[in-house]
């Protein structure tokens, strides 16, 4: 971005403030003037949105969504290359133990309000779009720890799978329930405290029993939950953190059946 | 070669530095039912009936050979007699923390003493104190910054604690709840120590570089459980501060608390906190599931380890589990004794 014009670049930090300041007759204007100095402005604001969504700006985000959507990118290049790209960024910094989750939630804040900008563009576009799988993620019984949870669905989000949220303190049967209801591909469990991981063998065994196992991968974590406890209970995989679950499951869904061969 | 001590003795010694007859074992939260059962408690009850929380938490000591008794089972008491919701749990699972204020003015705190569960705390350090004279009684706190995230909701915690670094406003707002929290910290912290506790163990579990950002933590978080343990010291009382997680980025600032003890999680290296710390006592660092599942070989193998590491005394990572069986427990203390025989 330092290459741009002179008049690119003030315009641009014009635009930030305006944002900023949640301006949005001002950001329409100066989105407008942009377009007018002929510079490409595409790749320039998914390049924007990715970093203003990294470093959590969530006013800023909401604004460049806006002028993203002026500049007429399609509302799916802004959610995977802009928006989406940003959680991916500060994840993998997360990753590497260069992030904390603070920076996790601001800017996983700033993603959703951004995506709170193109949802009805988006819907207009349902049909042309591929069937994201889906992943049943809750926080088992007996635990009301939210924030790892949330962090695992946000960077699943991120990465084009569809989340069905059951929030906290979830009975087993619900996690159940949830993967019919949802021909789901995935169960994720989450708990933060050792007092409640006796409910993740819980979910596993009643999936065996009801002939679902084979149908879905279960993914377990949080902070007691090790690969060893994740074997012993047959789970699939305890992936180290929120980032890691998104890679992982993104790799192993290639090696899945898909959801008609499981489901019918 | 020190002569024999009580626990009591032999845990302030290890509070104030001085040579021990044995490396404690001391522990945090201590609902464990298999002690529930064999003392006849009922669940909620030994939540609010001091008789029944000390016969639970006693036989830590007088069956396991731990070297506190503490109370009270969890970290809702402030939450909860200042009106916030709080589920009780089960038998085996702690009660925790459901609901949070939108405003640090509508924390009202006035007749926070007159609450039945945190009279029971009251009650039952007192009890505890004529019951195990040679147990260190200690009293199971919840820290300024984790006690504001219980006010502010843990998740806004954690968003604040960054853009308070970056706002003056914001960093105000931070000030104002760590402040509240701070109030309600001292008045039960007197109140405690006029019962007559040994020890205030202050968890600030959500000080934690896993939830805020460390320069917040060396911002704020020093500070106020500086203050709130300079009052402790004012009111004749040691105290100690655990914060969960890898505390290895922070554990320089919580040795400038002034505590008298750090307890950190098995996430850290011992050999590597100890070092930071200096002359700062720091226990902690076994696995708490050891005490559900653990061999023998592998709760010696840990407990082992951290004291070798340097660790004063021997601690749980986190809190004692609700599965944990007496044979493990007994175990743990022994295998800290008999590293005693060999080091000391």
């Amino acid at each position: 971005m330092d290459n741009l014009p002179e008049e690119v670049q003030e315009l641009m930090e014009a635009l930030d403030e305006a944002a900023e300041d949640e301006d949005e007759d001002l950001v329409e204007e100066l989105a407008q003037k942009l377009l007018d100095t002929g510079v490409d402005m595409k790749p320039v604001a998914l390049e924007k949105l990715a970093l203003l969504v990294m470093d959590g700006e969530e006013e800023m985000s909401v604004g460049w969504t806006r002028a993203a959507l002026k500049f007429g990118l399609d509302p799916f290049e802004i959610l995977l290359k802009g928006l989406a790209e940003g959680m991916g960024l500060i994840g993998k910094k997360y990753e590497n133990g260069e992030a904390f989750v603070p920076q996790l939630l601001i800017a996983s804040t700033a993603m959703y309000s951004g995506m709170e900008i193109i949802a009805p563009f988006m819907k207009q576009d349902e049909n042309s779009c591929t069937k994201p799988a889906t992943v049943v993620i809750g926080t088992v019984e007996g635990d009301v720890h939210d924030i790892g949870k949330s962090l695992v669905k946000t960077l699943l989000s991120a990465n084009g799978f569809n989340c069905v949220d059951l929030g906290n303190d979830v009975p087993s049967t619900q996690f159940i329930e949830a993967a019919k209801e949802n021909r789901a591909t995935a169960v994720s469990m989450s708990t933060l405290m050792t007092t409640t991981m006796a409910e993740m063998p819980k979910v596993v065994k009643m999936l065996e029993n009801e002939g679902l196992r084979d149908k879905v991968m279960v993914m377990v974590g949080g902070a007691p939950i090790t690969t060893q406890y994740a074997a012993e209970i047959g789970a699939d995989v305890s992936p180290h953190d929120a980032a890691s679950a998104a890679t992982w499951l993104k790799g192993a869904i290639f090696d899945f059946p898909s959801e008609t061969e499981r489901w019918g | 070669m020190v002569t024999e001590m009580t626990s009591l003795e032999r845990v302030l010694a290890m509070l104030n530095r001085k040579p021990v007859d044995r490396v404690p074992v001391i522990t945090g939260s201590t609902m464990v039912k298999e002690y529930i059962e064999k003392s006849g408690g009922v669940w909620p009850d030994y939540h609010s009936n001091a008789e029944m929380m000390v016969d639970v938490a006693g036989l830590m000591h007088t069956d396991a050979g731990i070297d506190n008794v503490v109370m009270p089972f969890g970290m809702f008491i402030e939450s909860l007699a200042l009106g916030l919701e709080v589920k009780m749990g089960k038998i085996d699972i702690q009660p925790s923390v459901r609901s949070f204020f939108k405003k640090p003015e509508e924390v009202n705190y006035d007749n926070f003493l007159e609450d039945k569960f945190v009279k029971n705390t009251i009650n039952s350090i007192k009890l505890a104190k004529e019951k195990y004279p040679d147990a260190a009684v200690t009293a199971f706190l919840v820290a300024p910054v984790t006690l504001a995230g219980d006010l502010m909701g843990a998740e806004n915690l954690s968003v604040l604690s960054i853009k308070c670094l970056q706002k003056e406003k914001q960093m105000e707002k931070m000030k104002e709840w760590v402040a509240v929290a701070l109030e309600i910290n001292k008045i039960y912290a007197e109140a405690c120590a006029e019962a007559g506790a040994d020890l205030l163990y202050y968890s600030d579990a959500s000080a934690s570089p896993n939830l805020v950002m460390p320069d917040f933590y060396y911002e704020i978080g020093v500070s106020a459980e500086k203050e709130i343990g300079d009052f402790c010291h004012k009111l004749g009382c040691l105290w100690q501060l655990h914060i969960c997680g890898d505390t290895t980025p922070i554990i320089e600032g919580m040795a400038s608390t002034g505590a008298d003890c750090l307890s950190v999680e098995q996430a850290v290296k011992m050999e590597e906190v100890t070092k930071i710390a200096g002359d700062v006592p720091v226990v902690g660092n076994v696995t708490p599931l050891l005490m559900v599942e653990g061999t023998e070989e592998q709760i010696i193998t840990e407990t082992r380890m951290a004291l070798d590491g340097g660790a004063k005394a021997s601690m749980l990572g986190c809190g004692t589990p609700p599965h944990s069986t007496s044979d493990r427990l007994k175990t743990w203390v022994k295998a800290a004794a008999d590293w005693s025989v060999e080091n000391l």
